[in-house]
């Protein structure tokens, strides 16, 4: 733990988020999509913890607990929106979903 | 050089999160999620913020991965099949590459962040710190007292959230195509 | 104690709403409850405006909402002797037709729907009365335009009925638009809304910009139905009966005159000049128009029209008491001829062909002496109530030489009596002249009881009553003019009444005899008839929308898409996304989710760069 510093976790998180983006760019199935997401925010609350553990403060670490909280209630929203688009146009696939062009 | 257990969960971590990201089967691609976010969550063991990652496992790899999986098999989606789309696969690669560089010079080679001393709080974060502990009690202290409006919203958010998900889901004549 | 009355204010203002909250939310199913909440309500309000009358004191409360720089935008009560009048007035009518309404709509489905749209209009209309600013008349006054629009289209599934309410919106909407500018004006020239501190700039000033009081009339013309605006009325009558008597007859369209009267300090001589001519104009074209008619209610709802053309030209001629003094005597007995109305068409099995009716008086006994008691009313037979008010502004005309205006009013007393004994010839004498008339039968409790109390208490007594119990306060100021023409017969108005009431009165009641199932105008003059029925505004109307306003909008539309299209979007606003979706290898505009977020990536990236950097 010594060895490792505060650029060491910001990258990994760094990473982590840049690794999430990607998937949501070019991934066409919503459900995959949605996960990346959720690890872009991983990701964040990653960066979060570990600015929080070198700045010798809590504050960080209490706004990851809501960051956990949030992401909980988002993922059931969002979810129940793909159940409610699946069950309209019968995919989940975002190329099907052009409407906004017109 | 990092500390040997950082490394290794890093690596899994990064693995979890690409195997996420390439599967063509949407199940193959939650377990990698799974994996990932226990990834992350021992990197807050390592971090010593236990309560935190107890709370990731939990919440994140347990419920809210539980659910994305019941979707998965509840909607029954259909695998990528197909020429592999490597004109996106190319586009993707070049685009995380060219982020990573960004990510990996700002962090890095920039030096910014090697130069901030570590405990050194900038000057407008500094308002009434609260203590760091690994103790769990102390994150009960700071949201009843310090964070007691947040938790409030974030209280009635999940009720709003509920509300919402049971009236989104509701089987209604005029959603169906 | 103001502090309790302000509270009792509260009670009458909110009352309303809590019941259509109530009724909307949780009823819509159970409309009998809604019904009988929403009257119980009503009647409540009509008890304590009572209280608010008698107590005869003035009630001011204010509490500021808002505060932008020196403007200060509140809610608040200002309780005059005009508001108690009015207060009492609406509350008093309005309850008794929603017992009307018990029973009129009682096979409707819709009743619970029906009768929250009652209930959220009388917060409308209370909440326009008691008003102490101009942005919340402004506000409640757009509410009454909703609630009018809603119970207008109850009948939803008609076309005609779906027409009608939304003429009536836009129409309003034309008005409305004055109106906002006004309040616009009066907030930059004197930087107040509030009546007190506006009625103090203005005695101040030495005169009163005409664009001030023109603009805000234009709220008045819009709501009152008075000329050119006046085209929605008619048609609004596709409403429910209780609708018509209580909106498009005794409230709501009184609204507008209550509201001059309120600000008649900022109205110049020359909106006043306006007003009073083209008021007078209106009401003997419009009496004429009822003439052509065979519709029931659209017949009331020109002698409406004639009517607030008088109560216009009252406020016209200077006289805002009088004005209010005819709206109040119109209030009880229009909305017992509209009741009326509707016992007949409900009696007749939803016929309101007057040509298809005749002989009802044996029939409905009860409803056809409470409506000849009104019709005798509206033609302002000496001390009935219509006469006092009615036969007190064509006094004042004359009085105040204004002799143009003077005949114009004369004309509209004589087509009043006109119109009123052909349609107490058509409706209840004779024959019956279909099925439905021979077998038509008197009106459930419910609906006889408002007929009988507001018909008999109020047209016949509402004289007695205007000289004694209402000017405790309200009507003081022209009490003089009153004793005047109550007790001097030899009054020109009271020659003009006599004459107009013997002529055309029995003349009607003759004439309209001699032929069967047709109308005897028609017969003996088509083309006097045609004139009258032909709807000449509607027409002007339509050829501007379709001649001019098309033309103006196809022209303006072309220049969008020559110079905003073509130079300003294609090559500046086009070219960019053009380069960059080339670079990409897609389109830019092409619905894709993902091609979305990648622009929200580069845009977050082009912010963090900036802030980094910086």
């Amino acid at each position: 733990m010594e060895n490792t510093s505060l650029a060491h976790h910001l990258i990994l998180a760094g990473l982590l988020f840049v690794l999430g983006l990607t998937g949501v760019l070019v991934r066409r199935n919503l459900l995959v999509v949605y996960m990346c997401l959720e690890l872009m925010l991983a990701a964040a609350t990653l960066a979060l913890v570990a600015f929080s553990r070198f700045n010798r403060t809590m504050d960080g670490a209490v706004l990851v607990f809501f960051v956990i909280t949030v992401a909980a209630a988002e993922v059931a929203v969002g979810l129940a929106l793909i159940v409610a688009l699946f069950r309209k146009r019968g995919t989940v696939q975002s190329d099907a979903l052009t409407t906004l062009r017109d | 050089m990092p500390d040997g257990l950082f490394i290794f969960f890093a690596a899994l971590t990064l693995g979890a999160a690409l195997l996420l990201v390439v599967s063509r089967n949407a199940v193959t691609s939650a377990m990698g999620m799974i994996l990932a976010l226990v990834g992350v969550a021992a990197e807050f063991f390592l971090l010593d913020a236990y309560f935190l990652g107890v709370l990731q496992v939990l919440v994140y790899a347990g419920a809210v991965m539980v659910l994305f999986l019941f979707i998965i098999m509840l909607l029954d989606t259909e695998d990528a099949t197909g020429a592999y789309p490597w004109k996106t696969a190319a586009l993707g690669l070049a685009t995380f590459f060219l982020l990573a560089a960004s990510v990996l010079w700002l962090f890095h080679w920039s030096g910014a962040v090697s130069a901030v001393k570590a405990g050194s709080t900038p000057p407008e974060l500094s308002v009434n710190p609260a203590e760091f502990t690994t103790a769990a009690k102390s994150f009960g202290r700071l949201l009843y007292t310090k964070y007691l409006l947040p938790l409030e919203i974030a209280g009635f958010l999940l009720l709003v959230a509920l509300v919402g998900v049971v009236s989104l889901s509701k089987d209604n004549p005029e959603t169906k195509a | 104690m103001p502090s309790d009355l302000s509270s009792l204010v509260h009670w009458i203002l909110f009352l309303p709403l809590g019941a259509a909250a109530l009724s909307a939310l949780f009823l819509r199913r159970a409309g009998g409850l809604a019904a009988w909440l929403s009257t119980g309500t009503a009647f409540a309000i009509a008890g304590l405006s009572l209280n608010l009358l008698s107590k005869g004191v003035d009630v001011t409360w204010h509490v500021e909402l808002a505060k932008f720089g020196g403007i200060s935008l509140g809610f608040g009560y200002l309780i005059d002797a005009n508001a108690r009048l009015m207060l009492f007035v609406v509350s008093f009518v309005a309850a008794w037709i929603h017992l009307f309404s018990v029973g009129y709509m009682k096979e409707d489905t819709a009743r619970g729907r029906f009768f929250a749209g009652l209930s959220i209009f009388m917060f409308s209309i209370l909440g326009i009365v008691v008003a102490d600013n101009l942005l919340m008349t402004f506000i409640f006054w757009e509410l009454v335009g909703f609630s009018s629009y809603m119970l207008i289209a109850h009948y939803f599934d008609k076309d005609y009925a779906a027409a009608a309410s939304k003429k009536a919106f836009i129409v309003n909407r034309i008005g409305d638009l004055g109106f906002i500018l006004g309040i616009a004006m009066c907030l930059s020239l004197y930087g107040t809304l509030d009546f007190v501190a506006l009625k103090d700039h203005a005695a101040a000033a030495k005169t009163i910009p005409v664009a001030v009081g023109a603009l805000l009339m234009c709220g008045f013309l819009g709501k009152s139905a008075q000329f050119p605006l006046h085209v929605w009325l008619t048609d609004a009558m596709a409403g429910p009966t209780p609708v018509s008597a209580l909106i498009h007859a005794a409230t709501m369209v009184a609204a507008g005159v209550y509201f001059m009267a309120r600000v008649s300090f900022l109205l110049a001589p020359d909106v006043l000049q306006f007003i009073a001519v083209s008021g007078a104009g209106m009401a003997a074209l419009a009496g004429l128009c009822a003439l052509a008619q065979t519709d029931i209610k659209k017949s009331l709802a020109y002698s409406t029209l004639a009517h607030l053309g008088i109560m216009g030209c009252a406020i016209g001629l200077g006289h805002p008491a009088l004005a209010l003094m005819h709206m109040a005597m119109h209030a009880f007995f229009k909305a017992t001829l509209f009741l009326g109305a509707g016992s007949v068409i409900h009696g007749c099995h939803h016929e309101q062909d007057m040509l298809k009716m005749g002989g009802l008086l044996k029939k409905m006994p009860l409803t056809a002496v409470t409506f000849i008691a009104a019709t005798l009313s509206n033609c302002a037979v000496p001390f009935l109530a219509g006469w006092y008010s009615k036969d007190a502004i064509i006094e004042a005309a004359y009085h105040d030489g204004r002799f143009v205006i003077f005949a114009f009013l004369a004309l509209a007393a004589l087509a009043t009596c006109l119109y009123s004994g052909r349609m107490i010839r058509l409706v209840f004498l004779g024959e019956a002249n279909s099925e439905e008339a021979a077998h038509a039968h008197e009106s459930p409790w419910t609906m006889t009881l408002p007929l009988v109390v507001l018909g008999l208490v109020y047209s016949v007594a509402g004289g007695f009553l205007a000289s004694t119990l209402l000017p405790a306060g309200s009507l003081q100021p022209i009490k003089p003019a009153l004793d005047a023409i109550a007790f001097h017969l030899n009054a020109p108005s009271t020659i003009v009444g006599l004459f107009s009431l013997v002529v055309g009165f029995f003349g009607a009641l003759k004439f309209y005899g001699v032929v069967r199932g047709a109308d005897a105008l028609q017969v003996v003059s088509p083309r006097t008839y045609h004139l009258l029925e032909h709807r000449w505004m509607d027409g002007l109307y339509r050829w501007y929308v379709d001649s001019v306003q098309r033309r103006a909008s196809e022209f303006v539309a072309f220049l969008d898409l020559l110079i905003i299209n073509g130079v300003a979007v294609r090559w500046i606003g086009g070219g960019v996304p053009a380069v960059l979706g080339y670079l990409t290898g897609r389109s830019f505009h092409r619905g894709q989710t993902r091609a979305y977020a990648l622009w929200i990536v580069v845009g977050t990236l082009f912010l963090a760069w900036f802030l980094i950097a910086r």
